[in-house]
């Protein structure tokens, strides 16, 4: 009996340990207090709209993404390795092991994670094309999906120049040749619009592909538009001079296609106009609406990858761009990574007048969301305030945290999410004209044949006409193309990519393409061998 | 011959005559060392007349001839055999059986005598476990086994250990050793409470797991857990441990003054985040067991509850576990049912291992409060806390810890039935049918005001809710019997085979959602139609899998030979199919072969007890680390508005319809010896994991850039010695100390992957950073970086070695294994050689253990001072690590030889005192008192907070990122940033016997 009463209490204790004599009433999930809601209104579809590709072919575009204007990949080589922007190391952030350092300073390896990256979403890709191929299309849709091939081979072409073209899911293929691989985009694209050659006079009429001006669906102008920038860059690629054939693809599009430049009175809303700063304008007008979040139906836009912050995301220049402050200016969903910076050189190359300079850089002292001096608790200097400088101390190791200005040429909304709404040109207008100026000016071999259409892109941006040069031409070409990822293939056709700028002074010859990535020749059983020189 | 013949006859009639006439009763008191023994039979020898003892160990038998002889026998005991000669009072003083040559051992699908094993197995019984506070029963064994590698780095009361037996065994497929409780495969460890377990034993080569073919690789550990005896009346137990913990060695981070000093941004306030977000932990762990038995059953029943508390703030778990252990006999004795069960329910805190990390960086000068801010500052916006704002991954500790929720619950039951039906001596069948259900979910709550993850600076989209469940139910249906017959005294032979199924089931769903409204405190996670995210496409993530059918099947036999009680011969077969594999290739082979001699019973050597010579072969394999790895996988475009009309996809992952089971063939020669007090095994081995599965990059033409492949090949050779000896053996005072020795090398002897360094160490600055080489015909774990020369250059870049002398220095990862590189091998992740050395004390009532542990030869690669050593200017809104290595003139950050450190560590990792009171009352049996103290001291130069080896990676996360989930074990050797801190328990135990 003693027993028992031992062990009942032992486990009353134990009952005691496991339970309380609260008796507190507890509404988990019942709100028993008001609240206000966030009073933040999203206007709804502001950057939607455009008609999209039919569904058999949705994969195939949305491969362009990749890379394409995010970090890591296509866009960062492009770019970083060029006199237009880099990511300088910031005491300890972005180091990154040297590989951006080594970008900038054309000293990178065969080993190289961003360049075989960029190989791996340029076949991915492709693969998602041989896929669609595979598959039930019309006429009309196999020459769509053929030309986003022809252009991501074109890439490859640019990059790398010796590739293996694979045209059929599963299927191997030897590596080609840098011309082969030219020959090849150019039969594609010319097959595609049902002719043999470029001609003055050519007739499109055989083409499977339309006319129309839906921005995201390839029709008889974009392919034009490759086809410019491919015979602009076949020297380089070949060897063989095509200017000719650039300045007719370019001169039928500007001929014919149903595009206008946009200028006054061309303009979209600013999404990012704060509520309490009287500076923030209402729309924004001219070039930066063609770059803006609600940039989808620009007239300027013959073909466009398109992106949006749920269902086509990949778009993250906020992210890369801004200094961690800058989430409060915006209001960004997430903290931006202070990464790319633009050079010092680059930007003054802009006339004060210049509209572009004002559309492409953030630059100076920053507010926040009302309009208040923006801090950085981790600032250089003893001025807390954040002040993108357009000098940046050194590239490695210790670039000061708000030294470059930033790149806002596809602008950003307020509450941004890091993908971003702003679709990216493939070919747009202001592009074509540029390569018709060069064109016929290197055919020619008489710069100031570019003047005509140099003017329209200057009279767009609020410039008078300038005196042409070879140099004055590349100038001018990098005001307008910045941050369309053309520039390292601009300065390697102008002569300048073996040039010293800033902290770059490599001038290796081999250097006009990357070398084929290591992972991808290691694993090719013999069949890829190294670009020459890596 | 008449004489003789006389006395045949003569003589039964005497003692039958002497029966009758002498027919008297015997009492007496049956105790052992520590009192009176109830539940002992005793038996009148030749008779059917018996009796057992009762509670206090009292017996008597009437009608017992005055002389006849009573045997005393009793589980664990020696038996005796005592001559009445007319006593009518005999008290026995039963003696413990030490003669461990005799323990049974079990083996899976059975059990051997220990002598008779010629595998490499080893067994360790509940009085050599780690004492002390253990929430997870393989920490029972840390140290313990020779070979067995069990690190739980830092100690976080809610991970599981890393279990690694002699070095890894497979790259792609599952590290993990094979957990078979009480003789059902595949259970979980997290349903058995370490109060229950009787025994663990370890199944080490080849040849001894080989019977469980598949799962083998890894090693096999069987637990048995504790059981009634018959005719053992009700006996009750409680054992009661009462724990504190503090935090133990910690990283060592500038003071306020100190910050200033080095140039760090002056926030106002003076703050010890460490302390701040760790406290003084208090743990209760109860158990209660009831056992006993009839003549044809016998039950254990025993519920267990868990209050652990972690050192950090809201982190700990409460756990319910309840056993129950049935076994009777029916027909004639010939069919044992044996029914187990077990349920566990744990309510987990997870907490934030990020509050320890960004408390270790955080700025000592800033104020846990916004109130507190030396500038005008919104507290409310942040639930009233301080947060620096314009910097990369700083988010206020206490804030974490404080406002967010991670909880977690999960339960586990199980049940298993056992049929065993003995159709004569010689034959013998089993049947038994388990199954296993594990639900768990997890919560993760950022309510609108919480910086970190919370989103509680986005205009929009404050807060963040969670959820994740998951279901796994997995049944296995086992048949075996088993044949066993003596041909003649010298030769004993024994037959088991079976058949085995298994099929395990598996969904989970993930839900995360947030924009809740704000300005209210409230947890939204109990009401997420509350969130706005619910109106925005492309907010809400939610993500659900399932894999079903996912089977095993497996036919097996084994055959064990003795010959002379000398010669010993052990080989199995095992066929096994799984369904993970590539059509073409799903079954496989595991064969094995063993065979051992007591070469002593031959060359009869003086004071030798024992000189056996073991050799085993065995193959064994590994299944594929998850589901349908053989086949397609596509990357689906959900189409532009969410799920559009695009089903088209590509394939990421390439099919490998000869996927095929990767193998470990493994040859193992072993040593026993026992003479008087010593005792020694010694094991020497070489295993080749051949073909194993590793997802590699293929060259991409378009149709996927990675495979399941199978390829690669392992080389591990290692040696293991454990050394017993009985200092002191007498009535009083017994000393017993032991060592156990163990070593290995593992080389990558082929890689299907290509040669290339793993383990980037992360951001802030240091991406594409990787630390682990992997190159063919070298070792596993070599950490591979530039060297530094200890001069530092005016801009503070340390000066790196020029180790080639070529007069150019390439130290960028892009070049670090191209030829001209300065790179080199500054470590191995994983150790020479570790030791573990137990000693146990016992003088009069009194026991005392220690056990001391070390590892010894490897490196860690110490992160924290990677990133935050560095007097870097632009991170002077972070706190700097301090350690004695810190160099105030390196002022840039940059992964080198300088941030990886030798962590050899020797430790006292237990000690413990008891006291037995021998109460021996009606009511309380015997009472034991024991103090114990768990990582009392560490002797390292490591600088960081534990120096045990790390033996695999989940890599950097930073930024309020998660972890990802699952690691790499080709990169040991890091200590992250996102670890736990070590932390010194004391704890108070009470053991009363009923």
């Amino acid at each position: 009996m003693n027993r028992l009463i031992k062990l009942t209490f032992l486990f009353s204790a134990l009952f005691l340990a496991y339970s309380c004599t609260d008796l507190e009433e507890i509404l988990e999930d019942e709100l028993t207090s008001q609240f206000a809601d966030d009073g933040v209104t999203v206007i709804e579809g502001a950057t939607d709209g455009g008609i999209l590709p039919p569904g058999s072919l949705l994969a195939s575009y949305s491969g362009l993404r990749n890379g394409t204007a995010g970090h890591g990949s296509y866009y960062s080589i492009q770019t970083v390795s060029s006199d237009e922007q880099t990511i300088g190391a910031k005491g300890g952030d972005w180091f990154d092991g040297g590989i951006w350092v080594r970008m900038h300073q054309h000293t990178i390896g065969s080993a190289s994670g961003p360049v075989n990256d960029t190989w791996n979403n340029a076949y991915n890709g492709i693969g998602e094309v041989n896929l669609a191929l595979s598959g039930d299309l019309s006429a009309n849709e196999t020459a769509q999906a053929k030309t986003v091939r022809a252009f991501h081979y074109l890439r490859l072409l640019d990059l790398f120049g010796r590739v293996k073209i694979i045209t059929a899911l599963g299927g191997d293929a030897p590596q080609s040749d840098r011309i082969t691989v030219f020959n090849f985009v150019e039969s594609e694209l010319l097959g595609v619009l049902g002719i043999a050659a470029v001609t003055g006079s050519m007739d499109l009429s055989g083409s499977a592909l339309g006319t129309g001006s839906e921005p995201y669906i390839v029709n008889q102008f974009a392919v034009l538009g490759l086809l410019a920038k491919l015979y602009l860059n076949a020297e380089v690629y070949t060897g063989t001079a095509r200017y000719q054939e650039a300045d007719w693809a370019a001169t039928y599009i500007i001929d014919n296609g149903p595009y206008q430049l946009c200028g006054v009175g061309c303009s979209v809303p600013n999404l990012a106009q704060r509520p309490d700063v009287a500076s923030d304008p209402d729309n924004l007008e001219g070039y930066a609406a063609v770059f803006a979040p609600n940039n989808q139906f620009n007239p300027e836009m013959i073909w466009s990858i398109r992106y949006d912050e749920v269902s086509a995301g990949g778009m993250n220049f906020s992210q890369m761009n801004l200094h961690y402050s800058s989430q409060l200016t915006y209001g960004l969903d997430a903290q931006p990574w202070n990464g790319y910076q633009v050079l010092e050189e680059f930007y003054n190359s802009y006339d004060g007048a210049d509209a572009r300079k004002e559309a492409n850089f953030l630059v100076g002292p920053q507010q926040d969301f009302g309009g208040n001096a923006l801090l950085d608790f981790a600032a250089d200097d003893p001025d807390l305030v954040l002040d993108y400088t357009p000098a940046i101390n050194e590239l490695v190791p210790n670039s000061i945290r708000q030294s470059g200005t930033r790149a806002k040429k596809f602008s950003f909304q307020l509450f941004g999410r890091p993908n971003m709404n702003n679709d990216y040109p493939v070919v747009r207008l202001g592009d074509v004209y540029l390569m018709r100026g060069e064109a016929r000016a290197r055919a020619a071999g008489d710069w100031s044949l570019a003047g005509p259409d140099v003017d329209v892109i200057r009279n767009r941006a609020g410039l008078a006409p300038m005196a042409i040069t070879a140099d004055s031409f590349l100038a001018e070409r990098g005001r307008e193309m910045f941050q369309e990822a053309t520039r390292r293939t601009d300065l390697i056709r102008f002569g300048k990519w073996g040039d010293s700028w800033w902290e770059k002074t490599n001038s290796d010859a081999f250097r006009t393409v990357f070398p084929i990535p290591q992972n991808q020749i290691d694993a090719s059983g013999g069949s890829l061998t190294q670009n020459s020189g890596y | 011959m008449k004489n003789k013949l006389l006395e045949k006859l003569i003589l039964p009639v005497f003692l039958l005559l002497g029966s009758i006439i002498y027919a008297q009763s015997v009492t007496g008191t049956v105790s052992d060392a520590s009192g009176s023994l109830p539940g002992v039979n005793v038996l009148v020898k030749g008779t059917t007349t018996g009796t057992q003892t009762d509670f206090d160990g009292n017996y008597t038998l009437d009608d017992v001839a005055s002389d006849a002889v009573i045997v005393y026998s009793f589980l664990g005991y020696k038996t005796q055999e005592i001559a009445v000669n007319g006593q009518t009072v005999i008290n026995v003083l039963m003696e413990e059986d030490a003669s461990q040559l005799d323990e049974v051992v079990v083996i899976g699908y059975g059990s051997v005598v220990k002598k008779e094993i010629t595998t490499a197995v080893t067994s360790v019984n509940v009085e050599e476990f780690n004492q002390g506070v253990i929430s997870d029963p393989i920490q029972l064994l840390q140290g313990k086994v020779a070979g067995l590698s069990v690190y739980n780095k830092g100690g976080n009361p809610n991970t599981t250990g890393t279990m690694r037996l002699r070095g890894i065994s497979t790259v792609g497929g599952n590290t993990e050793p094979l957990i078979v409780i009480d003789g059902v495969l595949g259970q979980s460890l997290n349903n058995v409470d370490p109060s229950d377990i009787e025994n663990i034993t370890v199944l080490k080569d080849g040849s001894a797991a080989a019977i469980y073919g598949t799962r083998g690789s890894s090693g096999v550990i069987l637990v048995t857990t504790k059981s009634g005896k018959a005719g053992q009346p009700l006996q009750i137990t409680y054992n009661g441990q009462f724990a504190t913990s503090s935090i133990g060695n910690q990283i060592d981070v500038m003071s306020a003054s100190e910050f200033l000093a080095a140039g760090g941004t002056d926030l106002g306030s003076t703050t010890d985040w460490l302390d701040q977000v760790t406290r003084t932990a208090y743990s209760k762990i109860h158990n209660i067991a009831a056992v006993g038995g009839g003549d044809n059953a016998n039950y254990r029943v025993s519920v267990n509850f868990r209050d652990t508390e972690g050192i950090l703030e809201n982190s700990g778990f409460d756990q319910f576990n309840a056993r129950t252990k049935f076994s009777g006999k029916l027909l004639n004795d010939k069919l044992k049912i044996t029914v187990n069960s077990s349920l566990t329910q744990r309510d987990s805190e997870f907490g934030f291992t990020e509050a320890l990390r960004y408390a270790v960086l955080y700025n000592p000068t800033a104020p846990v409060f916004g109130v507190e801010a030396p500038f005008a500052f919104n507290s409310d916006q942040f639930g009233g806390y301080f947060e620096t704002l314009g910097l990369f991954d700083s988010f206020n500790p206490v804030s974490i810890a404080n406002q967010n929720k991670n909880v977690g619950e999960q339960s586990t039951l199980n049940y298993s039935m056992d049929f065993k039906y003995t159709i004569n001596d010689e034959l013998s069948a089993n049947f038994n049918f388990s199954e296993q259900v594990i639900k768990t979910t997890t919560r993760q709550y950022y309510p609108t005001t919480a910086f970190f993850r919370g989103g509680a600076l986005s205009p929009f989209d404050k807060g963040r809710a969670d959820f994740f469940t998951s279901e796994s139910r997995n049944k296995t249906l086992e048949l075996f019997a088993t044949y066993s017959k003596s041909f003649s005294d010298s030769f004993d032979f024994k037959f088991t085979g079976g058949y085995s199924w298994q099929e395990s089931d598996y969904n989970d769903h993930f839900l995360s959602l947030g924009d809740f409204p704000p300005g209210i405190d409230f947890d939204f996670s109990n009401q997420i139609e509350s969130s706005q995210d619910l109106l925005e496409a492309g907010q809400v993530t939610a993500r659900s899998g399932r894999n079903d059918d996912d089977r095993i099947i497996a036919f097996f036999a084994r055959a064990n030979a003795t010959y002379d009680d000398a010669i010993y011969f052990n080989a199995s077969i095992r066929r096994e199919g799984s369904s993970r594999f590539g059509k073409n290739e799903q079954w496989g082979y595991f064969p094995a072969v063993a065979i051992g001699a007591d070469l002593n019973k031959y060359l009869e050597l003086d004071n030798v007890d024992l000189l056996k010579v073991r050799l085993g072969y065995g193959v064994t394999g590994a299944i594929p680390p998850g589901v349908g790895l053989s086949q397609t996988t596509f990357n689906v475009d959900p189409g532009a508005s969410g799920f559009g009309p695009s089903g088209t996809g590509q394939p990421t992952r390439t099919p490998n319809p000869d996927l095929k089971w990767e193998e470990k063939r493994e040859i193992n020669l072993g040593f026993e010896f026992n003479s008087g007090s010593w005792a020694a095994t010694v094991d020497l081995y070489n295993r080749d994991i051949v073909d194993f599965i590793n997802e590699v990059n293929i060259e991409n033409i378009g149709d996927g850039d990675r495979q399941f492949q199978n390829g690669g090949e392992l080389n591990t050779k290692g040696l293991e010695i454990s050394l017993n000896y009985d200092v002191v053996k007498n009535d009083k005072i017994s000393y017993n100390t032991g060592i156990i020795f163990s070593t290995y090398k593992t080389k990558l002897v082929k890689n299907p992957g290509g040669d290339r360094t793993i383990a980037n160490l992360g951001s802030p600055g240091q991406n594409d950073t990787r630390m682990i080489l992997v190159r063919e015909g070298e070792e596993v774990g070599q950490i591979w970086g530039p060297v530094f020369t200890g001069e530092v250059d005016a801009n503070g870049a340390q000066i790196l070695a020029d180790l080639n002398g070529d007069g150019n220095l390439v130290t960028d990862q892009g070049n670090a294994l191209a030829e001209d590189a300065d790179f080199a091998v500054l470590g191995k992740g994983l150790p020479d050689f570790e030791i573990g050395w137990t000693n146990q004390v016992t003088i009069g009532n009194w026991d005392i253990n220690a056990f001391f542990r070390g590892a010894f030869g490897h490196s860690l690669v110490n992160t924290f001072r990677a990133f935050y050593e560095p007097i870097i200017g632009s991170q002077s809104s972070y706190n700097f690590i301090n350690t004695e290595l810190a160099r105030p003139d390196i002022t840039s950050a940059q992964f080198s030889s300088y941030y990886v450190e030798k962590a050899d560590f020797f430790k006292l990792d237990n000690l413990s005192v008891g006291y037995n009171f021998d109460i021996d009352n009606s009511y309380i049996r015997n009472i034991r008192l024991s103090l114990s103290g768990q990582n009392l001291f560490t002797i390292t130069n490591y600088t960081g907070s534990d120096p045990e080896p790390a033996l695999q990676d989940f890599g950097a996360a930073s930024n309020a990122d998660f972890v990802s989930g699952s690691p790499d074990v080709l990169a040991p050797g890091i200590d992250r940033r996102n670890n736990y801190f070590t932390s010194t328990t004391i704890t108070f135990g009470i053991n009363i016997n009923f």
